[in-house]
């Protein structure tokens, strides 16, 4: 097992270092997740790969659907910052809901990201 | 002025060991004959500067080299990707046809590994290899280094413990076997091990060499004290280091800073004890610096207005001057402060100031774990984060399981899974982890009096260089030097690592650990003459605030010692969680 345990670290960094291609990447992070979830105390890191995978996906969406290749390899705040200075509210709650980001760091992320498009309107009504 | 330290003043006769060093280095040049290409590490091109300045030197690099010597020598450090390079560049000069002699220089010593690579590569036999035997570097007149850069992670490789045993080995030779050792640490017991064996391998002979010049010697492992490097240091070079990164005894920056004209430029600040200012200031409060400046300034001002009123003598004449030829370095000092107040004052500073200081009194456990969260949440740099949080781990002894979790989450959705092995290095390193113990901070805390509340201006205690905390790592040596370990027995057990202590003679005496004590008796406290020095050495780097410390220390009445400082290398909270993280992009 613990073997195993460093095999798979070591394909992590390897994995989000990757090639742009998101398949075999994914895949890669899936499988990670797998050996994880082969022992007990490895949960937490196989959650994370989860959802490493799960944002992955969504971010590659996020390129297709906004058309500018800006979101992967960003983190899930960065990603929900970025959605909100672009004005797409709607994605951002996506992301929020998606990977249950706490209430304070959501506020915290919309606070920043309207402050920096200057949207005091927006900023006043919440 | 000088861009190396002058080592005259130094307790040891530290410049016998540069000389040897540039000696070394010279033959090397000269037993290759004709013009050549000197190529070196940049990791240790700072270093070679040290003890050869003047020299004109190129930096390895990926690019081939372009030079019309037929004669290339490389001096490079014994790693792996460095040996992949030369070969390289040699396969492509054969690909060019180009005909050359290549000479590579290991410092300080060869590795079966890197010639392995060589012949893998098929370069071997075109290679001359030899050795550089460049063990450490005196930084000033009172701390050598080893610029051993990965010390800190011990686990996996036992090379630089070996490399530090052989260091202070070399200095064995050179000025005794020294008679006391103390060590506390994991890795400081096996150097303490691994020195011994080199004693029945190779032993200094102890009989003509008269009294050793060390009396003691203190091992120090970094893991003892990870809390210390964790806080922002408040001295004066403490803080040039965390803010600017003081590399080699010189901070780097804009020009413009040091109130040149031209912009943009970056410009070299030496920073060593030939400075005379400095070497009054570095250790200092910064706060106290700052007011040492100005009374300077007035008073220099108050001896011109009188120089321009009132006739003068000659010899008040040549006072005078004397006096001016203070000022560059009052004007440097100046701007660099100014400099530095600007960040000092910063209100995200001081918060962290604040936020340190509530962690380290290890009372308000949901103040912090908040703080943090917030810092997380506002994605603060991650490295002003890690810090915080290894500060608050250790002192906690771990996180509990739900708190570690979150915090593990959040940092990774904040800053990006990347960080998963970041966080995976720090729990191997048990800097940031689960609780699996009831912490015992609060009695270390108490039974070493490491929060002390002390005037910065007239220092007493040692806590003035972290404003009201007293680094553990120099209380520890505070206790060492007086008494050995048994006074402080049970606090040690509770701190990572074993601890041992020994004395050695001619003969090397059987040492295990805890057995033998020093007898703390005799020591000469009528002395005036020459004191008797004590090496502490920190295996896994130490800091500026730390050296200050013991400075003070040494400086204070009714010590009998002088203490010297050897280090893997001078870090701060951010060198040193970086080396965690290197994996990161």
């Amino acid at each position: 097992l613990l073997w195993k345990e460093s095999w798979e670290l070591g394909k992590n960094p390897m994995a989000s270092k990757g090639s742009p291609l998101h398949g075999p990447r994914i895949k890669l992070i899936e499988k990670a997740q797998n050996l994880f979830a082969e022992t007990k105390e490895h949960t937490f890191e196989s959650k994370a790969a989860e959802e490493h995978a799960k944002l992955l996906r969504c971010q590659h969406d996020l390129e297709v659907s906004t058309k500018q290749a800006i979101f992967v390899d960003s983190s899930i705040s960065d990603t929900i910052r970025t959605c909100i200075v672009l004005g797409n509210h709607r994605a951002a709650l996506k992301v929020k809901n998606d990977f249950k980001v706490p209430e304070k760091r959501w506020y915290w992320l919309k606070v920043f990201a309207l402050a920096t498009i200057r949207d005091w309107d927006a900023l006043e009504k919440f | 002025m000088a861009q190396i330290p002058n080592l005259d003043n130094s307790p040891l006769n530290f410049s016998s060991l540069r000389e040897q060093s540039q000696k070394d280095l010279l033959n090397i040049l000269r037993n290759i004959r004709g013009n050549k290409c000197l190529i070196i590490d940049p990791k240790l091109s700072g270093s070679l500067a040290m003890i050869e300045p003047g020299v004109e030197l190129r930096h390895l690099s990926v690019e081939p080299i372009q030079t019309e010597y037929t004669r290339v020598v490389y001096i490079v450090r014994s790693q792996l990707n460095l040996m992949k390079l030369i070969s390289s560049h040699i396969k492509y000069d054969i690909s060019k046809g180009l005909q050359r002699d290549y000479f590579v220089y290991f410092v300080p010593r060869r590795t079966v590994v890197c010639e392995k690579i060589f012949e893998e590569e098929n370069v071997h036999h075109m290679l001359t290899i030899g050795e550089f035997p460049l063990y450490m570097i005196p930084l000033d007149e009172d701390v050598v280094s080893f610029e051993l850069d990965m010390a800190y992670r011990v686990e996996s490789d036992t090379s630089p413990l070996w490399h530090i045993a052989k260091s202070i080995h070399k200095l064995e030779f050179s000025f005794g076997v020294i008679p006391n050792v103390r060590a506390k640490g994991k890795a400081s017991t096996r150097v303490a091990d691994i020195l011994n064996r080199m004693q029945v391998e190779e032993p200094v002979n102890s009989t003509d060499m008269g009294v050793p010049e060390i009396k003691t010697l203190i091992l120090l492992d970094r893991e003892v004290d990870m809390i210390t490097p964790m806080c922002s240091q408040l001295t004066y070079e403490g803080l040039l280091d965390e803010f600017l990164h003081v590399n080699n005894g010189a901070v780097e920056l804009e020009a413009s800073v040091m109130g040149a004209q031209q912009d943009g430029k970056k410009i070299k600040v030496p920073l060593n004890s030939s400075d005379k200012l400095y070497k009054e200031t570095r250790d200092l409060n910064f706060e106290v610096v700052v007011q040492v400046l100005r009374q300077k300034a007035t008073s220099m001002k108050q001896d011109y207005t009188e120089m321009t009123t009132t006739t003068q003598t000659v010899s008040e004449l040549k006072d005078f001057v004397k006096k001016l030829n203070s000022l560059p370095e009052m004007t440097r000092h100046i701007n660099l402060a100014q400099h530095l107040s600007t960040f000092t004052s910063k209100a995200s500073f001081l918060g962290q100031l604040d936020i340190e200081h509530t962690i380290v009194e290890g009372q308000s456990y949901d103040i912090c774990f908040e703080y943090i969260e917030e810092m997380i949440h506002k994605q603060e740099p991650i490295l002003r984060v890690l810090r915080l949080l290894v500060l608050f781990s250790v002192t906690n002894s771990g996180l509990t399981k739900k708190h570690f979790d979150h915090l593990r989450r959040e940092i990774l959705h904040s800053y990006g899974f990347e960080h998963m092995l970041t966080l995976c290095n720090l729990e191997k390193a048990g800097l940031f982890k689960k609780q699996d113990s009831k912490s015992n901070w609060l009695t270390i805390k108490h039974a070493l009096k490491l929060v002390v509340e002390d005037d910065t201006a007239n220092p007493k205690d040692i806590s003035y260089v972290f404003s009201g905390y007293a680094p553990l790592s120099i209380r520890l040596v505070q206790h060492a030097v007086r008494s050995g370990w048994r006074s402080i027995e049970e606090i040690l057990k509770l701190l990572p690592g074993p601890h041992s202590e020994f004395k050695r003679g001619g003969y090397p005496s059987i040492s295990s650990s805890e057995t033998l004590h020093a007898v703390p008796g005799n020591i000469d406290r009528a002395s005036d003459g020459p004191r008797s020095l004590v090496l502490v050495v920190f295996i896994g780097g130490v800091t500026f605030a730390e050296i200050s410390a013991l400075r003070f220390l040494s400086a204070q009445h009714g010590m009998a010692y002088d203490l010297i400082v050897g280090t893997t290398k001078v870090v701060n909270g951010h060198t040193l969680l970086e080396t965690f993280m290197d994996n990161v992009p």
